[in-house]
């Protein structure tokens, strides 16, 4: 609480002009998170619980799935390479900005009663996790050639397609989505688990995001005060291992140390 | 005045807090949802019909369930999926109205065990060679896959009825042996076999001929036929029946006349099936003894 109060009084120190810009920003992030929530979201669900596939999202073209919006897109391929691609303009925008997962992470988050908000040996060592999930996730599609693991229901219900989905699942595929709903359920302890340690996407875009020519980043104006890694949803500090460029911190800092924009090695 | 525009900024500032961004998303999502998962409540209405069918059927279910919607009102909630597996659901403790399924024995089946009420034919699937557009290779006929040199690509490992099916007909032909020797892909999944031939990643390949009409590969490959006395049996039938469980069995009845009527049967036929109501259904419902029990 008195922390809390705080970043309050520090707000209350900050320039009008940086209160304004981040107030601006707030509702543009929450304006794109309400439309990939809109746009992606039903796809998500799709990936979780109806993709036959163990790696969702990489096999839309042939996927018997009709009502799945990856057959929206016939040239999916080019429509998904857009997210690596801003990767390298906005690092991980997309995870803060659009992503229907990094939403659902973020709402969990709000009753988590561990944010890993600290700097330790563990806290700098988790983040590489989501990597592992990455070599995981590349292995099964192009090593593993992306075996087809559950019955592809075509067409159906809301739910009744994930019961059957599920009924019918073979064994891997029962692991693989268990183990991704129960990640996404260790949100509820852990703020934004997911993202911050097991998103193979993640991986990827963090990769990417650490060439991008866009950020929010640190200056030599930091004096390591952490006020920064307390507020950050996914318990990073700017420009950092998953900092997504959400920008919730720039109104926390007093030294004025924190910056979006064109970031120059 | 200062103060007050103080006051005025932190009111807006809460007004514009995270907990109310993130309890409208909430509101939002369950919005958007609520109209995909309302019909699935509602599904004890009288105005909403549930459907199963075989996941091949789709194509065909998909518009013909839409004509039945304007022309009766009544809305279809269908699912499409491998028949096998809805069989296996239905025989324990899944339940629908209506079931289309392919193999005659699951209707017999789902007779025996009380599951449903009665069952008549729908239509039927047939089995022909696709080569990549031009036919590069000059594939003529089912023997030309053993030739050397010829690039096959098939899917032993797909469901059965693109998979054990096949390599059934070709057992069958007597061309099994060499054609696996001269398969370059053995897949997994009959649409990623009709990708790969349609890039011309092999020769020829032996589908059912209803992939090619899907909207994906339509017009992308050439299409020859194959002899039926070569087609394995089981896989070429598929039956509608109305369900035990059907709230109304009036009105599922009156669904499965529409899907057998000359309109209902024209989606199947677009689709590359086989009409079970047309003279070449006629002769296979004959050949095949497709008759309730």
């Amino acid at each position: 609480m008195s922390e809390a109060g705080g970043i309050i009084s520090r707000q209350e120190n900050l320039l009008p002009d940086v209160k304004t810009q981040t107030g601006q920003l707030k509702w543009w992030r929450r304006l794109t998170q309400t439309v990939g929530l809109l746009v992606l979201g039903q796809w998500s669900f799709y990936g979780i619980f109806r993709c036959p596939f163990l790696v969702p999202y990489v096999s839309c073209q042939n996927c018997p799935v009709i009502t799945c919006h990856g057959r929206i897109f016939t040239m999916f391929w080019g429509f998904w390479l857009l997210i690596p691609l801003s990767a390298l303009f906005f690092g991980r925008a997309f995870c803060g900005w659009l992503c229907p997962g990094g939403l659902i992470n973020q709402l969990l988050g709000r009753v988590a009663p561990v944010t890993l908000s600290v700097k330790n040996r563990l806290t700098g060592l988790i983040p590489y996790f989501k990597y592992l999930g990455l070599a995981i996730a590349l292995y099964v599609w192009l090593g593993w050639g992306q075996p087809r693991e559950a019955i592809p229901i075509r067409v159906g219900g809301f739910f009744s397609s994930v019961l059957l989905t599920f009924e019918h699942g073979n064994l891997i595929w029962i692991i693989r989505t268990f183990f991704v709903l129960g990640f996404l359920a260790a949100g509820i302890l852990i703020a934004s688990a997911w993202c911050r340690f097991a998103c193979p996407l993640g991986g990827v875009l963090s990769i990417l995001g650490s060439f991008s020519l866009f950020k929010v980043y640190k200056n030599e104006k930091c004096n390591e005060c952490d006020k920064c890694l307390k507020i950050c949803e996914v318990g990073t500090r700017p420009g950092e291992s998953n900092c997504n460029n959400c920008s919730d911190c720039l109104s926390v800092c007093s030294e004025d140390a924190i910056k979006i924009g064109r970031f120059r090695r | 005045m200062k103060g007050d525009m103080k006051h005025n900024n932190d009111k807006k500032q809460a007004f514009l807090s995270r907990r109310a961004f993130l309890t409208t998303a909430v509101g939002v999502t369950i919005g958007a949802a609520l109209p995909s998962v309302l019909p699935a409540a509602e599904k004890t209405d009288q105005n909403i019909l549930q459907v199963w069918s075989c996941g091949g059927l789709a194509e065909a279910f998909i518009p013909a369930n839409k004509r039945y919607k304007e022309k009766t009102g009544i809305e279809v909630a269908y699912t499409g999926a491998f028949a096998a597996a809805l069989g296996k659901s239905l025989l324990g403790g899944g339940t629908t109205e209506v079931f289309a399924g392919r193999v005659l024995g699951l209707a017999k089946k789902l007779r025996k065990a009380g599951k449903m009420l009665f069952f008549r034919p729908l239509c039927f699937t047939s089995y022909v060679l696709v080569t990549p557009k031009g036919n590069p290779a000059g594939i003529s006929d089912i023997q030309d896959l053993t030739k050397p040199g010829i690039k096959v690509i098939l899917a032993p490992e797909a469901f059965p009825p693109g998979g054990k099916a096949v390599t059934g007909l070709l057992k069958k032909a007597g061309v099994l042996d060499q054609a696996m020797k001269n398969t370059v892909i053995k897949g997994s999944c009959v649409q990623r076999t009709m990708e790969d031939l349609v890039n011309g990643k092999g020769d020829v390949s032996v589908v059912e001929y209803r992939l090619t009409r899907m909207s994906l590969f339509k017009g992308k490959s050439e299409i020859i036929p194959i002899a039926a006395k070569y087609f394995p049996p089981p896989p070429l039938t598929f039956t509608i029946g109305v369900m035990k469980d059907a709230k109304d069995k009036g009105s599922a009845a009156d669904y499965v006349d529409f899907i057998l009527s000359e309109e209902g049967q024209s989606f199947f036929e677009s689709a590359g099936f086989i009409p079970a109501m047309s003279d070449e259904g006629e002769r296979l419902i004959e050949k095949l003894g497709v008759k309730d029990v």
